[in-house]
């Protein structure tokens, strides 16, 4: 009886114990290791975030029209009963949405911290929790994908172009002789001019509206007489289970993969420009300072330059930076999802945002992903206070 | 375009080193991106762009609205421009005159309720989209363009402020033809002239974007000013409350707004101005922090102390002494930002929570071309994207040349 009532007590409250251990955990190693004192500080700071988040996200679906009772009452109508506003007053008591803002806020961020509850999705008659399944981490596989998409082309590229930017197209140099002028001037034009093809490709990725390319891909699928390249599976493998009884099906991978590079293309292809331009700034920065000067003064040049100077030094502030990336290709996410019709979180976020209005389910994904970008943001501050020896100065302080 | 012919032959002029080291910062980055040709090139772009969309009514044939709608031209494909034909050349332009084929249905045979006949018609392909869009040509009647012909009246410049009158009303327009009108990039389902809207849509897209950025920096201002200067306690609550709003998503919260703003009863410059102002709003985070770093570096320089002995009061200090230091900044950073607000409209739109017909925006434009119907029966709707593809690609390469020309290390070498 007390065992049960115990286990009970912990199964209630698991979230609340991982997490008040991981604090302890930080905060006794921090004691008398700097770092860890400061990562223990990130930590709260990682949880305040955290909990402003929930506020604004909890507040701004107060804007959203109608309420759960609204709803619940609305779908007792459409069964032939007569309801009046006591009836619809009388659930909105025995829902405690009559209560302020603050109350229900407070429930809610309790019921989130105790057990990782995110609520009653009224829209879908199921908790939140339920109704997101596997679909959050389908979105967030989307994501990283086009993410990592996106910087194995501007990463590159982007360096290409800051390598090229401050370059003339000809060779003007009077010390050269006339043959080894003509022969650098043809190479600095080709490379401006791949900078430039490569930058207008991957601007086009920026202006080219994601649900058109998206539309415009399916398109070209119709016209060849193909069957279009849309949701996860196709039908004939959508039923099929990953492991059969003849081992792993690997036509069902081969299906998967012949339909999700639609939106990791198109997602990531729009996040190449932002990427591209970021990186560009920050080597073009790294490359004006004194450093890379004393090292070219040292003899060293070329390549050795470059990858041992500037661009090795404007990998942290890339790297530090993966969190609000992720954040922003999550943004493109949505649109695409709903025109290809995949049925990941984002559609389901629009759905309840524009569709039915359903708040908690909208609140509980929006929270999520700013979960994951709180969660990203610390982690990499910590690797990088880690490894960089000059964020650990200015974080450390020695 | 100095660029350009500079680098063509013409010699620069040798730099003369007293204007140069005496140069303001605006002068010292208006010569920086001079010799950017791909920013120059895509800045004439974007500025050719913005005033054919600010005097859209002047350069436009039609009447965008439902009134210059034509009847007789619905679905029609492009009229192109010909210089000559077999009837011989001619030095003005000129197009042929279209009129639509009667459709050839008989429908007396249905009259006495013969549904045999009814399928044979159906079956036929007469009432097929793609045959809906035919149009006969006349090419023995020639309609010539005419250059500053008259037309609908409009308003080029509206100065009326207060009581003050000063609504500039004209009626010519740069070209036209003398019967009927002229569809350059064809028409839409109701008669409207795409390439009339589009020129109209790009002004429409443009303030709003203009108007989002204003309120964007306004309250980047705000936030980074108030934060910075007063550092401490307030500032440690409004970089934690910057920090939660930069880590939300932020079309998710665009949407959430829209839909907000789709229940109340607005008219649609309200609804529109409020479009802007929600997006402006809540984008202020990155800006606001940057802004709250370099008061912060800022506020302890000698020249902040001096105005504080003066007896300058905190906003003054804030708004005269402070944001005069960066306003090079932040002007690049607003127009770097230009396209991605841009963006965000056209989500919204497409969505259809932004901007709706028949007001011309180049979002609604955009949501139009993922109808099947305009994708296989009406390609020339794909005109306003092509126009978009263009403002967002010149606003990026400008953004691009005017980072750089903004870099002040950059001169070094």
């Amino acid at each position: 009886m007390i065992a049960e009532s115990i286990s009970n007590f912990f199964a209630d409250s698991w979230l609340l114990w991982v997490l008040l251990s991981i604090g302890s955990l930080l905060w006794w190693s921090g004691r008398d290791s700097q770092y860890f004192n400061y990562v223990f500080n990130r930590y709260l700071l990682a949880l305040m975030t955290l909990l402003i988040v929930s506020g604004i996200v909890f507040s701004l679906m107060e804007v959203l029209p109608g309420d759960c009772a609204e709803k619940y009452i609305a779908y007792k109508n459409t069964q032939g009963e007569t309801i009046t506003q006591a009836d619809i007053d009388a659930e909105r008591a025995r829902m405690g949405l009559d209560q302020p803002l603050a109350v229900r806020w407070a429930r809610w961020v309790t019921d989130l911290t105790l057990r990782g509850d995110l609520g009653f999705s009224c829209a879908k008659r199921q908790s939140v929790n339920l109704a997101l399944g596997d679909r959050f981490w389908m979105s967030f596989m989307f994501c990283m994908a086009g993410l990592v998409f996106s910087y194995l082309i501007a990463v590159p590229f982007g360096i290409l172009s800051a390598f090229t930017i401050n370059k003339t197209w000809t060779d003007k140099n009077p010390q050269h002789s006339k043959t080894e002028r003509i022969i650098n001037s043809i190479g600095l034009s080709c490379q401006k001019v791949l900078d430039l093809v490569l930058r207008i490709v991957s601007y086009l990725g920026l202006a080219l509206p994601n649900f058109l390319l998206a539309l415009t891909i399916i398109l070209l699928y119709v016209f060849a007489g193909e069957s279009m390249p849309t949701g996860l599976y196709s039908d004939e493998w959508r039923n099929v289970p990953w492991f059969g009884a003849d081992g792993f099906s690997w036509g069902k991978l081969d299906d998967f993969l012949g339909h999700i590079w639609l939106p990791i293309f198109v997602i990531g292809w729009s996040a190449t420009a932002l990427q591209l331009q970021t990186v560009r700034a920050l080597v073009v920065d790294e490359s004006n300072k004194l450093y890379v000067d004393a090292a070219r003064a040292r003899g060293v040049d070329g390549v050795a330059l470059w990858a041992g100077y500037p661009v090795r030094h404007s990998i942290s502030p890339l790297f530090n930076s993966v969190g609000f990336d992720f954040q922003r290709v999550f943004n493109d996410l949505p649109i695409v999802a709903i025109v290809i019709g995949l049925t990941d979180a984002a559609a389901l976020l629009i759905e309840a945002l524009a569709m039915t209005n359903d708040q908690e389910l909208a609140a509980g994904i929006l929270f999520l992903v700013a979960l994951v970008v709180i969660s990203m943001n610390f982690f990499t501050d910590v690797v990088l206070a880690a490894i960089d020896p000059r964020v650990r100065k200015s974080v450390l302080g020695n | 375009m100095n660029a350009l012919l500079a680098r063509f032959g013409r010699k620069s002029k040798p730099q003369n080193d007293d204007s140069y080291y005496t140069a303001g910062q605006f002068a010292l980055i208006k010569a920086r991106f001079k010799r950017k040709t791909s920013g120059v090139v895509a800045a004439w772009i974007l500025g050719t762009l913005v005033l054919m969309g600010f005097f859209a009514p002047f350069f436009s044939p039609v009447d965008p609205t439902i009134r210059g709608a034509d009847a007789d031209y619905r679905r029609g494909a492009p009229q192109a421009l010909y210089f000559w034909d077999d009837n011989g050349f001619s030095l003005r332009p000129f197009t042929y005159t279209y009129t639509k084929e009667k459709p050839k249905l008989d429908l007396s045979a249905l009259a006495g309720g013969n549904l045999n006949a009814l399928d044979a018609l159906t079956s036929g392909g007469a009432l097929k989209a793609s045959s809906q869009n035919k149009f006969k040509v006349d090419k023995e009647q020639r309609r010539y363009i005419q250059f500053f012909v008259k037309g609908w009246e409009y308003s080029l410049i509206d100065l009326s402020v207060g009581g003050l009158d000063l609504d500039i009303r004209w009626d010519r327009h740069l070209f036209g033809v003398e019967q009927g009108q002229i569809h350059l990039m064809g028409t839409d389902e109701d008669g409207k002239d795409v390439f009339s809207r589009t020129l109209h849509a790009i002004w429409v897209t443009i303030s709003i974007a203009i108007v989002a950025l204003i309120v964007k920096l306004l309250t980047s201002l705000l936030v980074g000013g108030v934060s910075g200067y007063f550092g401490g306690r307030v500032d440690a609550i409004l970089m934690s409350v910057t920090e939660a709003v930069r880590v939300i998503p932020a079309i998710p919260i665009y949407l959430a707004c829209a839909v907000a703003l789709s229940q109340m009863d607005l008219s649609p410059i309200q609804r529109y101005f409020a479009i802007a102002v929600v997006i402006g709003a809540l984008d202020f985070a990155a800006l606001g922090r940057r802004l709250r770093t370099h008061i912060l570096t800022e506020r302890n320089q000698d020249y902040v102390l001096a105005a504080q002995l003066c007896g300058s009061g905190t906003g003054r200090i804030i708004w005269r002494h402070l944001i005069p230091s960066f306003t090079s900044y932040i002007i690049v950073d607003t127009l770097i930002n230009f396209p991605y607000v841009i963006l965000a409209e056209t989500s919204l739109s497409f969505l259809g929570l932004g901007l709706t017909e028949p007001v011309n925006s180049l979002g609604v434009l955009l949501q139009k071309a993922q109808d099947p119907d305009i994708q296989q029966n009406m390609i020339w709707q794909f005109f306003p994207v092509a126009v978009f593809v263009f403002l967002i690609m010149a606003c990026v390469f400008v953004g691009d040349a005017l980072r750089d020309a903004a870099d002040p290390y950059s001169e070094k070498k």
